[in-house]
């Protein structure tokens, strides 16, 4: 799911459904999450009745993070798994919370910080598609609904394998293609119809949740994505499909 | 996949945690145990756990590829086992048993039982945050008389019926009649065994006169 060239030759890529200069891309990204930062949370609870959290949670538990242990949680966000894994490695491992987002890292720390997180969690405003770290620097890497916004994903994959240490893990939780087609109508009238007017109302913004309902239906699927990580050199990559494929948990190892 | 047991393990991570959180004491003691970590391994349903152990609280996580390597205690054992290990059985007795395999530090599984064992939870301070001060009193005074009332109230049923049952009705022996009658029972026992030996003595000889 790379950027692609139009007859025009100017080089494109989706932002939901509309069609957008590269360039383009992230900053309008950025403008969707510096809008929604301060009610990302309380906007994740309702929007998934708080399944979110169940899913971030099997996540970690598939992680096989231990004490001593050097973690990325890249799109961290708000800190949510950054919250776990910080008490997983110990005051002997390091996790570090990176996302492109200024507000949402500012977010994310001022959470960590009243939660009495500090010692070992380090901030990285960093980009994805060319992380800033060092090669085979981390046991664990995870993005949870992260990857769907990076411009090149097959870049971002590749930076990802790049950093992880020889046997780490990366863990892609991701919105997928539901494997019901019920269910799939059922979530399609969910995402276009109530999901933007929740927005509105919470947060005040309905495009940037009708960007979120775009944004998924444009993600690679779940097979797609597999194929994805193996090309970017991570090996005996399996996925997990939850709450009946709305999200998928994706993990490969880098050998 | 279901999430019913991830769901499972996040309320009774929720429900430990906040019994902790309102135990005074319980800072102090999960501060020993901070960093440690636990492997519970179930047998029937087959289930892998790990206990993991922070000033605040704990983390209660399936694993499906535990790393023995990665924990300081590895605890194997069934259901029932551990029905009777949350029942306040003895660790050693468990173990001589063979239904409870611990490896690592045996101490940690002792530490961590002590900790929900000895909650003293302040149910009037936490129904104050919620009511104030004076009527959280009343209701925890209320249901203080409450519960001796309901103590009370057993044990006289309990003696009221016993009387009834032993004394006047006489329905069963009383714990007495039964000790004498079984006293009583011992003594025919023991005698009808010397008479048995003293009739098989007189056989003995009787058989070997006619023999003679």
């Amino acid at each position: 799911m790379s950027p692609h060239s139009t007859p025009g030759d100017q080089r494109t890529t989706h932002f939901g459904y509309q069609e957008v200069p590269i360039e383009e891309k992230a900053s309008r990204v950025a403008d969707v999450f510096h809008s929604v930062a301060a009610r990302y949370d309380v906007m994740n609870d309702l929007m998934s009745f708080g399944i979110h959290r169940l899913w971030k949670r099997l996540t970690i538990e598939r992680s096989g993070v231990r004490p001593g242990h050097s973690v990325l949680d890249i799109a961290g966000g708000t800190g949510d798994l950054t919250l776990k894994f910080s008490r997983m490695v110990g005051p002997r491992g390091r996790v570090v919370l990176a996302d492109i987002n200024e507000s949402m890292l500012r977010v994310g720390r001022d959470k960590l910080l009243d939660n009495g997180v500090g010692g070992n969690v380090e901030y990285v405003q960093a980009n994805a598609e060319c992380l800033p770290f060092p090669d085979n620097s981390f046991d664990c890497i995870t993005i949870a609904f992260g990857l769907r916004n990076v411009t090149d994903k097959d870049a971002a994959l590749r930076s990802m394998a790049r950093v992880l240490k020889p046997g780490g893990r990366l863990l892609v939780l991701e919105f997928s293609k539901p494997n019901n087609p019920v269910l799939s109508r059922a979530y399609d009238e969910y995402s276009f119809r109530l999901l933007p007017t929740m927005g509105q109302m919470v947060a005040g913004d309905a495009d940037s949740y009708r960007y979120l309902a775009e944004s998924i239906r444009m993600h690679p699927d779940q097979e797609t994505l597999k194929q994805m990580m193996e090309a970017a050199g991570l090996e005996r990559v399996e996925y997990t499909n939850l709450t009946g494929g709305i999200v998928a948990l994706h993990r490969g190892i880098k050998l | 996949m279901t999430l019913t047991p991830t769901l499972l393990l996040a309320g009774i991570e929720r429900t430990l945690n906040a019994l902790l959180a309102r135990d005074m004491a319980a800072p102090t003691r999960l501060s020993r145990l901070a960093g440690s970590r636990l492997l519970l391994r179930l047998e029937r349903p087959a289930l892998t756990l790990l206990i993991g152990f922070h000033p605040h609280g704990i983390d209660l996580m399936r694993q499906d590829e535990p790393d023995e390597s990665a924990v300081d205690t590895v605890v194997e054992l069934d259901t029932e086992t551990l029905g009777e290990l949350l029942g306040g059985e003895s660790l050693e007795r468990l173990m001589f048993r063979g239904r409870l395999a611990i490896r690592g530090r045996v101490h940690l599984l002792e530490e961590v039982r002590d900790l929900f064992f000895d909650l003293d939870i302040d149910w009037e301070g936490e129904l104050a945050r919620w009511l104030g001060d004076v009527p959280a009193h009343s209701l925890a005074e209320g249901l203080k008389r409450m519960a001796r009332w309901g103590l009370r109230a057993q044990e006289e049923m309990r003696a009221d019926i016993a009387e009834y049952v032993f004394e006047e009705a006489r329905l069963l022996p009383g714990r007495q009649q039964l000790d004498t009658l079984r006293d009583h029972l011992t003594e025919l026992e023991v005698a009808a065994d010397r008479l048995e030996a003293r009739l098989n003595r007189l056989r003995r000889r009787l058989e070997s006169e006619a023999t003679a």
